[in-house]
Order: C-alpha cells, then sequence, then structure tokens
C-alpha cells in the first residue's frame, strides 16, 4: 500500500496538482496580507489565524478540492493510464485507495500550508507597516487542531468530489459538482440544515454553538470514510472499456 | 503445441452489438503472433479481454494456462503490455514513468536500467516525456512492458510513431524476443508487410470472428496465387476470366485470383490466349506473389461476400 502511494505522490512530480497545492493557501495569505495593510490598527494574531481559517474553509476549501481531484483524475484519464494500471498484476482497489490516499495527504498539506503562510503573511505584513502587526502571539496548538478539525469535516466533500472526478472521464461533472456544490454552501450560509452539506461542513467547524460544530465534523469525517468505501468497491469493479 | 495465449468461445457484447464472436484464438509459446483486422474488427476488445480490462460475456482467456476472468491477477503477472493509448504522463521523465511501474510490480531498482538498455532510451531516460517524440513515446511504452521480463507481451501497434530506421530496428527487436528471452509476442497491427516480416503466427479477425489463423508460411503457401491484367477494354474482359472459372478480387483493376495449385505460368498463357482471340489487347500480365496481403485480402473478400450478397437481396 505505502509503495502505491508512493507512485502517487511520484506522479505530482511537476504537475498542476502540486502546483495548485501550492497557489490555493497562497492566496489566502495574499489575501491576509493585503487585509493587514489596509487596516488602521492593529489585530490580534487570533483574529488574523481565524480570518484565514475561515476564508479557507469557506471557499477555498472547497473549491481547491474541486480542482485537486480533477486534476488528479485526468493525469489518469488524459493519458488514459487506467489500462495500463489496471492491467498490472496489483489489486485494483488498492491502486485507487493510493490515490485517495495521495489527494487527502495534498489536502492536509494545504492545510498546513495555509496556517504557515497567514502567519508569515501576518508577519510580513507587521514589518511593511508596525502600527498594524498582530499582536499577542500565535496559539499554535489551537490553531493546528483547528485545521485538523476542517480537514477532518472536509474528508465528505473531498471523498464525493475524488469518487465524481475518478468516475467520469471528462472533468465537466466533477467541477459542476463543486462548483455546484460550494455555490449552495454559500447562498446557503445561514441556512439551519446547511451543516448537512458536505461543502459546508468545514466551515460549520467554526460555529460558535460547539454541538454544530462537533456535528459538522462527525458527518464530514464519519461521511467521508463511508464514501472513500464505496467508491472504491464501486470504481474497483468498473470495465475500462 | 504449447499455448501461450488460447481463447475458447470468447465473445462479447455491448448493448445489442457483439463486438467477439465465439473467438478461439491459439498462439503457441515462443511465437510471434499477428494479428490482424480492419477497424472496428474486434482486435482491441479482444486485447483487453486478455488484459482482464473487460470481462468476456461468454468463453473464456487463458494466459499460459490461467483463466484470466478467474484469476486476473495470477494472469496479469505473465504479461507486460503496450495499448493504444501509452499511458504516459507527460509531466515525468522517461525513468520516472519507468519507475512507477517498477514500484508497483515489486522489482529491483536495476530492472529499469535493464529495459532502457534494450530499447535504448538510457541518453533520454531523464528528459519529461512531454518533450519525446511520439517514437520516443512508443519505446517507452515497450521498455515498461518489458519491466519484469514477463513471458507472454501484447502490443497494440507497436510501430506506431516510429520512423523507417525505428520501424526496422523493432522488427528486429520483437521478432528477435523469442529465441532471446523465451517470451511469446501477441502483437496487433494494421501493417501487414511488418507483421510478414515480422510474424511467426497470423490470426485474421473480420467483424468481431477470426477468420483465419496459424504459421505464417502455411497460410501464405495456401493462399491462392494471383496475376494483375491489364488491358484496353476491362469491361469486356471481366466476364471472360470469370466463365474460365477464376476469382476477381474486388479493386479498380483486374486483379484475377488463381485457384490453389494452379501453375501461375499456364494459367496466364490461357487467359492471354482467350483474351486476344476475344479481340481484347493485353498489355501486362503481372503475376503476384503469395503474400500475407494476397492472403488478408482474399480473407477480406471472403467476409465482405456475405454483406454484399444481404445488399443485392
Amino acid at each position: 500500500m505505502l509503495t502505491a502511494l508512493s507512485v502517487e505522490l511520484l506522479k505530482l512530480n511537476r504537475s498542476l496538482a502540486a502546483l495548485l497545492a501550492v497557489a490555493a493557501p497562497g492566496l489566502i495569505a495574499l489575501f491576509i496580507f493585503f487585509n493587514l495593510l489596509r487596516m488602521d490598527q492593529a489585530q490580534d494574531w487570533f483574529m488574523v489565524m481565524m480570518q484565514a481559517a475561515a476564508i479557507w474553509a469557506y471557499f477555498m476549501l472547497p473549491m481547491g478540492v474541486t480542482a485537486l481531484t480533477a486534476l488528479v483524475a485526468q493525469m489518469e484519464h488524459g493519458p488514459r493510464s487506467w489500462e495500463h494500471l489496471f492491467a498490472l498484476p496489483v489489486r485494483r482497489w488498492r491502486l485507487l485507495a493510493a490515490k485517495a490516499g495521495a489527494v487527502f495527504l495534498v489536502v492536509a498539506a494545504m492545510e498546513a500550508a495555509v496556517l504557515m503562510l497567514a502567519a508569515g503573511a501576518g508577519a510580513l505584513a507587521g514589518l511593511i507597516k508596525p502600527g498594524i502587526a498582530p499582536t499577542g502571539v500565535i496559539d499554535w496548538s489551537a490553531m493546528v487542531w483547528l485545521h485538523a478539525r476542517i480537514f477532518a469535516a472536509g474528508a465528505l466533500l473531498t471523498a464525493i468530489q475524488l469518487w465524481a472526478a475518478l468516475r467520469f472521464r471528462s472533468f465537466v461533472p466533477g467541477l459542476v459538482l463543486g462548483i455546484g456544490g460550494t455555490f449552495f454552501a454559500v447562498v446557503a450560509t445561514s441556512a439551519k440544515n446547511g451543516v448537512f452539506m458536505p461543502w459546508q461542513m468545514p466551515v460549520n467547524v467554526l460555529a460558535t454553538d460547539p454541538a454544530r460544530a462537533d456535528l459538522a465534523l462527525m458527518l464530514g469525517l464519519g461521511g467521508g470514510v463511508l464514501v472513500l468505501g464505496l467508491m472504491l468497491a464501486h470504481l474497483s469493479r468498473r470495465e475500462v472499456v | 503445441m504449447t499455448l501461450a495465449i488460447e481463447t475458447c468461445g470468447l465473445t462479447r457484447r455491448f448493448g445489442g452489438r457483439t463486438a467477439v464472436q465465439d473467438l478461439a484464438m491459439q498462439v503457441p509459446a515462443q511465437a510471434v503472433y499477428g494479428f490482424l483486422g480492419p477497424n472496428g474488427a474486434g482486435k482491441t476488445t479482444t486485447l483487453k479481454m486478455l488484459l482482464g480490462l473487460i470481462r468476456p460475456s461468454e468463453g473464456r482467456a487463458l494466459i499460459e494456462g490461467i483463466d484470466v476472468a478467474a484469476d486476473r491477477m495470477g494472469a496479469a503477472r505473465k504479461v507486460g503490455a503496450l495499448l493504444e493509448a501509452h499511458g504516459l504522463h507527460a509531466n515525468l521523465t522517461g525513468r520516472e514513468n519507468l519507475e512507477i511501474t517498477r514500484r508497483l510490480l515489486a522489482l529491483p531498482r536495476g530492472e529499469t536500467d535493464r529495459v532502457l538498455e534494450v530499447v535504448e532510451m538510457r541518453p533520454d531516460a531523464h528528459r519529461r516525456v512531454s518533450d519525446y517524440s511520439l517514437g520516443m513515446r512508443q519505446r517507452l511504452g515497450i521498455a515498461r512492458a518489458l519491466l519484469g521480463a514477463p513471458p507472454v507481451l501484447i502490443l497494440d501497434e507497436p510501430t506506431n510513431g516510429l520512423d523507417p530506421d525505428g520501424i526496422a530496428d523493432m522488427r528486429g527487436f520483437l521478432a528477435g524476443l523469442p529465441a532471446r528471452t523465451g517470451a511469446t509476442v501477441l502483437l496487433s497491427s494494421h501493417l501487414l508487410n511488418e507483421v510478414e516480416q515480422t510474424a511467426s503466427h497470423v490470426g485474421v479477425i473480420f467483424a468481431g470472428r477470426l477468420a483465419v489463423q496459424g504459421p505464417l508460411a502455411d497460410l501464405t503457401a495456401r493462399a491462392a496465387p494471383g496475376l494483375d491484367v491489364e488491358v484496353d477494354q476491362p469491361d469486356r474482359a471481366r466476364p471472360l476470366i470469370l466463365a474460365r472459372g477464376f476469382d476477381l478480387a474486388e479493386g479498380d483493376g483486374l486483379s484475377v485470383r488463381l485457384r490453389p495449385g494452379d501453375d501461375v505460368r499456364a494459367a496466364a498463357a490461357g487467359l492471354n490466349r482467350a483474351l486476344v482471340e476475344a479481340g481484347i489487347a493485353v498489355f501486362a500480365l503481372t503475376p503476384r506473389r503469395r503474400s500475407l496481403e494476397t492472403l488478408y485480402r482474399h480473407v477480406a473478400d471472403q467476409n465482405r461476400l456475405p454483406t454484399a450478397h444481404k445488399e443485392a437481396a
């Protein structure tokens, strides 16, 4: 299994998926940087880091996962590598599980990058304009825990997007699903039942109501594991016509 | 005769369409088997069933005696394949592309260098595949099929995209493979000339059915000899030729198919006499050698016949 995972990570070398993994968190950091520069008063680090986490969980994570899964799947659909891979004496579910593992590792790396780059953006803005330098210190353990929860709550949307991207040779169905899901998540932000929507689960981890945050985490993580299992069962049995 | 690949009643339907029907392919061990047929005849569907990528509707496929449907993994361990789509990752180097398969097959590191040497790609292995020519991609695909030295190689159009020198090299490489490694090669191709110079055995598929198969030498010996006839009045010549009991191959010119065992010189002399006596000027009578192309055309005409009859009816 680790071999198959190492192969999936090797495929990311010089790929657009790898570029996206850097660009999406980078955009969050860029926003934090310019947003701080336009302010007149300093904010504390907690607010700066929460702002980054919120924008990430609310919009950039669902959209980033949509693009990432499409790019990762196209790495196989484009050159029709499935034919070669599935003709090898390797269990198909292992190949697919490795693909899913690589996607989740990249999403985890993006979470870490959001954290690190947002802190870097805040520090840089403070150096350029000392008056708005964030005050206090970053509670790293709390922030790492928060991003771990966002990541876990995003498991369901990641699994759904990956399934759609791997199932269809065209990238369009996956993109339509991701854009549509994110759109409804945005317009239904305040809806009570929004917590049941996969694309809204990551941002619900930030809810002030702890029960809602825990429900989003539980549904996102549990649903993600379930959907991944179903995806492996379904795609392993499909013929490569 | 030990068979490396065997299919029994292999059939595949897609909805109401039958792509492959009752296929009984027999590929002897250490043969180079040329799998011929026009586009849409069922070659790729057959190869995909042999590789376990699609399931047969009926029948079974055996690789070195292992039933592909019952033990896909066991059969897959015996096969290296190059399919029409190379499945190479353009963002990776040639070596990285081979690494993917080498790691998945749990082969030693040196295996990558070995196959790169075989296809003479070692100096270019560090370059990205996006910078490769079509021929280089083809050779890299063959190198990947050779990883682990599988006893059976299934190659779909292996000379696609190669320049004339590359085709000649590939021809020699494939023809010599059984002697060098003991491998059996099943190659599908549209290039009759290439197959004729490479294959020891041939199978021809039309409309999903295997029309003919066997050792190439036997098949071409059995193929009827032919005569290309050039005259001033082809429309008058046609019934005269048919009246003498010869067949005419489909096409623009007068391509006479003699009967197996006919003496070409005697047949040419007789035809010449009959045509001249009928007042038809004969410009040329050119004997056609027995070749894979002659055989293929003959099989093609036979397999087109029922369709023509149906249309006429």
